[in-house]
């Protein structure tokens, strides 16, 4: 669960504690096809998937780079299906994860496709199944599913947490879509985390914050939750969380990381480049700054600061050759 | 739901309420779930909110309550039973309540609202505070796609009502302002039928609604949780000032008000501070306003306190008294003589209650059987 420590720095020494930073890791794989209005197709996200997570794990095989994240039992996969079937996780990105998660040898009806209702998934695009057979996909109002019985808590975050996560599954990917949100300004792999909550309503106070960070801080979700990864083929940088059509980037990407801080941190950097280049103020500048990281770094969730970042970036063509890029 | 089911079960005589977990509510359910199998709704309403600003640039802001959420499209507000579809704003909740029950009066507590009487209760899911202490959370704190409803418009509620000649409809047990379309709509359609409306509130609703609503009612019960501010920030997520000023606007409208304090040991049981709401109380709503001090029990998120003391809610009782509040009861103490109302003049027992039991009523009308004073209320 840790990220890998690539460099250890004593420093930074804050009143009297002594903090001892590790780098965390994040890998933003690009399509260098142009823009993909209508997003990618499974067979393209399978390739920037497999180049994502053998670079992440440090492995040749995806494989082996899944089984170093997720081990062994039931995975969820979290997908983010508010804005339905205009910019919702792709049907084409979640079966090509749920392919390589069968390839690396995880039975189908071991897969568990999520969100916090079941219609939300429907409108998405997905097939709602929860019987024995195939890969699972149902929402936490599913017949029989619900919320826990008893609260987690942190800090003033109270909440039950849905039994996906708590009963049905080991471990759990987050697969989110980038986007701007109209009270928290980023809605990420974070962010999506209030769709395993019951009561998400009540912590948009100020930002989301500290209450994102607690959210998941919650035992369930911080001990599950083993990768984000973050789709940022179409990127929603104005309006968010819904769909504005006007507002849509197209960045062509994934980004990936273990540490769902860190992820969120680039995502960031995407949001506020497109802002930037479409024109639009600063997210600080129209009462939405991000301000949820810092506090989820302050817990101890992961790393907000770029510095301490490794970001790489890869681009992958139609042939499915990668080479070393920017991140703008 | 089947409606002649749902008739069928009332004529029992027990309750019927639902929501995610079936062991939710009990005081609610009195055995009638396992005699009955109801067909619960999924769906959500879609009636357009009222009290809400479109701004510009996209979003809306409701001015339901004084929390004014700024909700932008397919959000919520913090009630969660609120959303916003395409700028406009939707009630959730409209004519699906997730726990219908008939209770005594007594029950809400409106002690000095046609005593003896019963009330068909209601609620939605949702409320636009979060009290650490609340003991309905199951509902409160929930969404409405997460509770069990019913589909009960007002038309049906009042038929229910009428034909089971429930006399008052009580908006009760989550917060009503949440439900107000609902609520008020159901009120309205009462009031033509000659049946009665009561609100069982937190108080927490803006001015202007309160004002139209009030039309339509003919009493409102308001927790009035604490006098202080703090109190209301960190254990109620609310605030204490516009229910101060919704109480005062309640008290002039005429309709039939009375307070309920829950005092919950080392967070709000001082003796100053029942100083300070007897005090506020006199001040401001008058010595006639009834004031219910109720014992605690540890709910939610204050399992780790104990029961109200006995002794705490006699000291409240008698201090309020002392400052001259002339009707102050216990709550939640069944069997205390501070259940009961007395003659502010001469003393004499007006209305022995027991529980939620009535076992005397001495009152002539609405006046004292023994030196004729004028009880205030709707007898």
């Amino acid at each position: 669960m840790a990220p890998d420590v690539k460099e250890k720095r004593i420093g930074d020494f804050v009143g009297r504690a002594c903090i001892l930073y590790s780098m965390s890791k994040v890998i933003v794989v690009r399509y260098s096809g142009g823009a993909q209005k209508k997003g990618l197709s499974k067979e393209k996200y399978l390739s920037l998937l497999g180049v994502a997570l053998t670079e992440l794990a440090g492995e040749q095989q995806v494989e082996k780079a899944i089984r170093k994240y997720l081990p062994n039992g039931v995975i969820g996969i979290k997908t983010n299906c508010l804005a339905r079937s205009f910019n919702s996780t792709p049907t084409a990105l979640t079966d090509a994860l749920s392919l390589l998660l069968t390839q690396a040898g995880f039975d189908e009806n071991d897969i568990i496709v999520w969100e916090r209702t079941s219609h939300e998934l429907a409108k998405a695009g997905y097939t709602l199944n929860a019987s024995s057979v195939g890969r699972r996909c149902l929402g936490t109002d599913a017949y029989g599913v619900g919320y826990s019985r008893g609260f987690h808590t942190s800090g003033e975050v109270n909440s039950l947490v849905s039994r996906i996560l708590t009963d049905l599954v080991h471990y759990n990917i987050n697969l989110p879509v980038l986007k701007d949100h109209s009270i928290a300004g980023l809605s990420g792999g974070m962010k999506n985390m209030f769709g395993a909550i019951n009561n998400p309503n009540k912590y948009h106070d100020n930002n989301c914050d500290p209450f994102c960070a607690h959210v998941n801080n919650l035992e369930p979700i911080k001990k599950k939750n083993r990768l984000t990864v973050l789709d940022a083929v179409k990127v929603q940088y104005n309006g968010g969380p819904g769909f504005v059509s006007e507002y849509i980037s197209y960045y062509n990407s994934i980004i990936i990381s273990d540490d769902p801080v860190a992820a969120d941190r680039i995502g960031l950097e995407i949001l506020k480049h497109a802002r930037q280049v479409n024109g639009l103020p600063p997210l600080e500048k129209v009462g939405r700054p991000v301000k949820y990281l810092k506090s989820a770094e302050s817990i101890g969730l992961g790393t907000a600061d770029t510095n301490r970042i490794d970001i790489v970036v890869l681009v992958v063509d139609k042939e499915g050759r990668q080479t070393k890029g920017k991140l703008f | 739901m089947d409606r002649r089911m749902f008739l069928r079960c009332l004529g029992c005589g027990a309750a019927v309420a639902s929501a995610s977990q079936t062991d939710l509510l009990p005081e609610f359910l009195g055995g009638i779930q396992n005699a009955c199998a109801f067909d619960f709704t999924k769906k959500l309403s879609s009636v357009e909110a009222r009290y809400y600003k479109k701004l510009e640039g996209g979003g809306i802001e409701c001015h339901i309550c004084p929390r004014h959420c700024l909700v932008t499209d397919l959000e919520r507000g913090y009630c969660g039973t609120r959303e916003n579809r395409g700028d406009v704003y939707y009630t959730l909740v409209y004519g699906l309540p997730c726990a219908v029950n008939i209770d005594p009066i007594e029950k809400k507590p409106l002690f000095h609202f046609y005593p003896g009487t019963t009330a068909l209760s209601i609620a939605t899911a949702g409320c636009n505070v979060n009290c650490k202490f609340c003991q309905n959370w199951e509902i409160s704190q929930s969404r409405p796609e997460q509770t069990d409803n019913l589909d009960l418009p007002p038309k049906e509620l009042v038929e229910i009502c009428a034909s089971k000649k429930v006399p008052t409809i009580a908006y009760t047990y989550s917060e009503p302002v949440i439900f107000y379309e609902y609520m008020y709509d159901t009120a309205e359609l009462g009031h033509k039928k000659s049946i009665k409306s009561v609100m069982i509130t937190g108080g927490y609703i803006e001015k202007e609604p309160l004002a139209d609503l009030m039309k339509h009612l003919d009493a409102i019960k308001v927790d009035l949780k604490a006098i202080r501010e703090k109190y209301y920030r960190d254990i109620v997520k609310g605030e204490l000032k516009p229910i101060l000023d919704r109480l005062i606007q309640m008290k002039k409208s005429g309709v039939w008000l009375e307070i309920l304090y829950l005092v919950v040991p080392t967070l709000n049981d001082s003796e100053a501070e029942f100083k300070e709401l007897a005090q506020w109380t006199k001040a401001y709503l008058g010595t006639d306003t009834p004031v219910h001090f109720s014992r605690f029990y540890p709910h939610y998120l204050l399992r780790n306190l104990p029961l109200t003391p006995q002794k705490t809610l006699e000291t409240a009782h008698d201090i309020a008294r002392a400052e001259g509040l002339e009707f102050v009861y216990l709550g939640n103490l069944p069997g205390h003589p501070a259940e009961s109302t007395y003659c502010p003049s001469c003393g004499a027992l007006l209305i022995g209650r027991r529980g939620y039991r009535i076992y005397q009523n001495n009152l002539k009308g609405n006046r004292c059987d023994k030196c004729g004073r004028v009880i205030p209320g709707l007898f």
